[in-house]
């Protein structure tokens, strides 16, 4: 059983920090915004070699490693508020407390384990417009359909 | 329940005197009451909250590093009625060179407590009867030298660590040709005193 389970936590605790991997660019946004120095990235560059179709070759990051120390973190949300893509997020899950202070360094596939109990954003307001995602997604959708039928 | 703006026109009425203490109240309309005192009517100030306003619950007092402006004394008090509270920020400025001001222990006991903690983090002087109160430390052990809140104060872990945002995406060790440094801490070579 899950602390979230055990306890009635609500939604939005600031429990622990869920990294998605495959969201993070390693922009090193969240590094630098955290005012506690307490994440860490490595990535390497790679290069994508351009398609059949021709164009150019392409570089991209890549992550090597990303890790947040606890024993520095004072929960701002400052990195969770800063990511463009929405590869840090708030779990209600609590970092347990270690006997050695260095076992609060948690690197990438620890913060990753957190990902699946981040909880669903909250409800939109009554009569709030539907968001801009929903429109954008329905539209593809359509135009898929549409070239599907040709 | 107190009405806000009722709250304000009392405010103005007990610091336009009498006894005047040449302050000035701001009112932004939905945040705190401020009242700017000059630092030799500071006690007065406090005294005339405390016996004037009814303002008996005295919450904190600490200050703010204004850099050339010199030290900013905040104290924040307040009333508790039912249904309603009254509170008030005081504030005064001192000059940055020899930070000194009334202590306010004879108003709120409790405050003794907040004025040693401002002593050892500002370096500011509360005095009594013109003498600098003797404040022993309260948080920083006996050995401590400088005042840490002061933002002039050389934080070693932000010298001693490297940023690790220094990096740009794609790299695994800050690049030796060009350091970025974080933002709000200055090169160490020109921090500190």
């Amino acid at each position: 059983m899950t602390v979230s389970e055990r306890s009635a936590l609500p939604a939005r605790s600031r429990g622990v920090i869920a990294l998605v991997e495959e969201n993070c660019t390693s922009c090193m946004l969240c590094a630098r915004e955290c005012p506690a120095w307490c994440i860490y990235i490595d990535s390497h560059q790679e290069t994508v070699p351009a398609g059949p179709a021709g164009g150019r070759d392409r570089t991209r990051n890549v992550l090597d490693r990303f890790a947040i120390d606890w024993s520095l973190c004072m929960y701002c949300s400052i990195c969770v508020e800063v990511c463009p893509f929405e590869a840090l997020s708030w779990s209600p899950e609590l970092a347990p407390a270690e006997p050695d202070i260095r076992d609060l360094l948690h690197e990438r596939d620890r913060l990753g384990s957190w990902a699946p109990s981040v909880p669903p954003p909250d409800a939109l307001d009554e009569r709030a417009p539907a968001p801009k995602e929903l429109a954008a997604a329905e539209k593809v959708a359509a135009r898929q359909r549409r070239s599907a039928q040709r | 329940m107190t009405v806000p703006g009722e709250w304000a026109v009392a405010v103005r009425a007990a610091y336009d005197g009498p006894p005047a203490v040449a302050a000035t109240v701001h009112d932004d309309g939905f945040g705190l009451l401020a009242v700017d005192v000059p630092a030799e009517r500071w006690l007065d100030a406090v005294r005339l909250a405390h016996d004037g306003l009814g303002l008996v619950f005295f919450d904190w007092l600490s200050a703010v590093d204004e850099l050339d402006g010199g030290f900013r004394l905040v104290c924040h008090v307040a009333a508790h009625a039912p249904g309603a509270v009254r509170h008030l920020l005081l504030r005064t400025l001192l000059a940055r060179e020899r930070p000194a001001v009334d202590s306010v222990a004879e108003v709120f006991a409790g405050a003794a407590w907040h004025e040693r903690e401002t002593h050892e983090m500002f370096g500011v002087d509360f005095l009594r009867d013109g003498e600098a109160l003797d404040l022993a430390p309260l948080l920083l052990p006996d050995s401590f030298e400088g005042h840490p809140l002061r933002k002039d104060f050389v934080l070693a872990s932000r010298v001693a660590k490297p940023w690790p945002g220094a990096k740009e995406p794609g790299e695994s060790a800050a690049s030796s040709r060009r350091r970025p440094r974080a933002p709000g801490v200055p090169d160490p070579g020109e921090w500190g005193p």
